[in-house]
């Protein structure tokens, strides 16, 4: 699919969009400071149906948008405090994870469930390691602790989060819907 | 799914202060300089002195403290997890001990040093877009990224995706909030069942959004082109922004303050 400028720009705004209010469906988790959302399901389909520079800058726009202080990131928060905050490495993670996905996903153009869940889940994991660096910086935890705190109690629910990616994005590319 | 109804979209408090009025590339700019403050400062007398700064933006914004302590209530749970794994899991000399919990002097120095780091990162923040309009930040945030063109940075693209990006999220969630009601209508069921039968039962919300929402991407692709909607180059402004004498001297005298400030401190 080859679409004009503006349709690109439309869509990425769009993509940021969906980012923002997945946000918005936030369950918090006591003891830890990384609530439930579906920010990854719209993150890695980002990447898969925009593709690896637009997918990133969907995530990037959905950064700056929290950035103004809407209430987009989890357990609706928001301010540009949360960009270099304890959970900042994640946010970053997004916009990396979005383009590594997309990167992937030109290359090898996957159809079958399977390849396309793989590719999420190494999106999936740039994305934790993004957010252990980032919480080892920001509140001087070492590896541990910040794997246990923030990676460990969401592999569970991630994964299934992916699933319905996975689930959309065959439906998606049915409809011939993307980039 | 009470959540997705009554959502205030951002912060911003309308007002006519001198925060208020000011131009939203000094208050960017000034808050940028309050982080990197934060950043560099290492001792409780620099934290009281960013402190006083954030106080003296207070009290010229004229916003009441509870709005700015509110926007600290999410991150509660963060600070208090900080402060604990701080206090007790940093070694040196022992202050007290609870069965295997040993509280050390370093722990609670680092504990309290990093918890109002937190606090007031969250406050200085706060106050930006407490006393500026998500539309200000954006215009702010393009005329800013503006010298970033010759290195091929899209200032207006980003600023046309963040305006178009906001217009989008209530429409989106209106139509989320009509997808359900007809699902639900249809028999089905969003609020029983374990982990995978909830995952299951977003499908049928998520595919009729989706074809929705590109469908309205595109009807406003086509509404922009045929409006000749050519990108940043020659477009005019309706609000043009303006950088006053106030402008000058507030910025000059964050940054000597943060300047000074980061050196002694």
């Amino acid at each position: 699919m080859n679409q004009t400028p503006i349709v690109k720009l439309c869509y990425v705004s769009l993509f940021a969009a969906l980012t923002a209010i997945g946000g918005f469906i936030s369950v918090p988790i006591p003891f830890s400071p990384v609530p439930i959302t579906l920010q990854i399901t719209f993150t890695a389909m980002a990447g898969l149906v925009l593709g690896s520079r637009y997918g990133a800058l969907s995530q990037l726009i959905y950064l700056l948008l929290g950035a103004l202080g809407l209430p987009v990131f989890s357990n609706r928060t928001g301010g540009f405090a949360m960009l270099y905050g304890p959970t900042a490495g994640f946010l970053w993670g997004f916009v990396i994870c979005a383009f590594v996905i997309g990167l992937i996903q030109e290359k090898r153009k996957f159809t079958q469930p399977g390849a396309i869940f793989l590719t999420q889940v190494i999106g999936l994991i740039i994305t934790y390691f993004c957010g252990v660096i980032g919480l080892m910086l920001v509140l001087k935890f070492n590896a541990l602790q910040a794997f246990s705190t923030g990676v460990a109690p969401f592999i569970l629910l991630d994964t299934i989060k992916l699933v319905i990616a996975t689930l959309l994005v065959i439906r998606l590319q049915k409809a011939k819907i993307g980039i | 799914m009470a959540m997705l109804r009554n959502i205030t979209i951002g912060q911003y408090i309308p007002g006519e202060s001198l925060l208020h009025r000011l131009d939203p590339r000094t208050k960017i700019l000034a808050t940028f300089l309050f982080i990197v403050l934060l950043f560099l400062v290492d001792s409780f007398v620099g934290y009281g002195l960013a402190a006083l700064l954030i106080f003296a933006a207070i009290y010229f914004s004229r916003i009441p403290l509870k709005f700015i302590l509110r926007g600290i209530k999410p991150l509660l749970v963060i600070i208090i997890l900080t402060l604990s794994l701080h206090l007790f899991m940093t070694e040196g000399r022992v202050i007290f001990q609870i069965w295997f919990l040993k509280v050390t002097v370093e722990g609670l120095v680092r504990g309290l040093m990093m918890g109002s780091r937190l606090v007031l990162l969250v406050m200085g923040t706060s106050i930006l877009t407490l006393t500026t309009s998500p539309i200000m930040l954006t215009d702010g945030i393009e005329s800013l990224l503006k010298p970033g063109r010759k290195i091929g940075v899209p200032a207006h693209e980003l600023a046309m995706m963040m305006t178009i990006a906001l217009r989008f999220i209530p429409t989106l969630l209106e139509e989320i909030d009509k997808i359900m009601k007809a699902q639900m209508a249809r028999g089905a069921d969003f609020e029983s069942g374990n982990i995978i039968q909830r995952a299951k039962s977003l499908i049928p919300i998520l595919v009729p959004l989706f074809v929705s929402a590109f469908r309205r991407a595109d009807d406003l692709a086509i509404a922009m082109e045929a409006r000749g909607y050519r990108g940043g180059e020659g477009r005019t402004k309706f609000r043009e922004l303006k950088f006053s004498k106030v402008d000058g001297l507030v910025l000059t005298l964050t940054f000597v303050y943060v300047v000074v400030v980061s050196i002694y401190f």
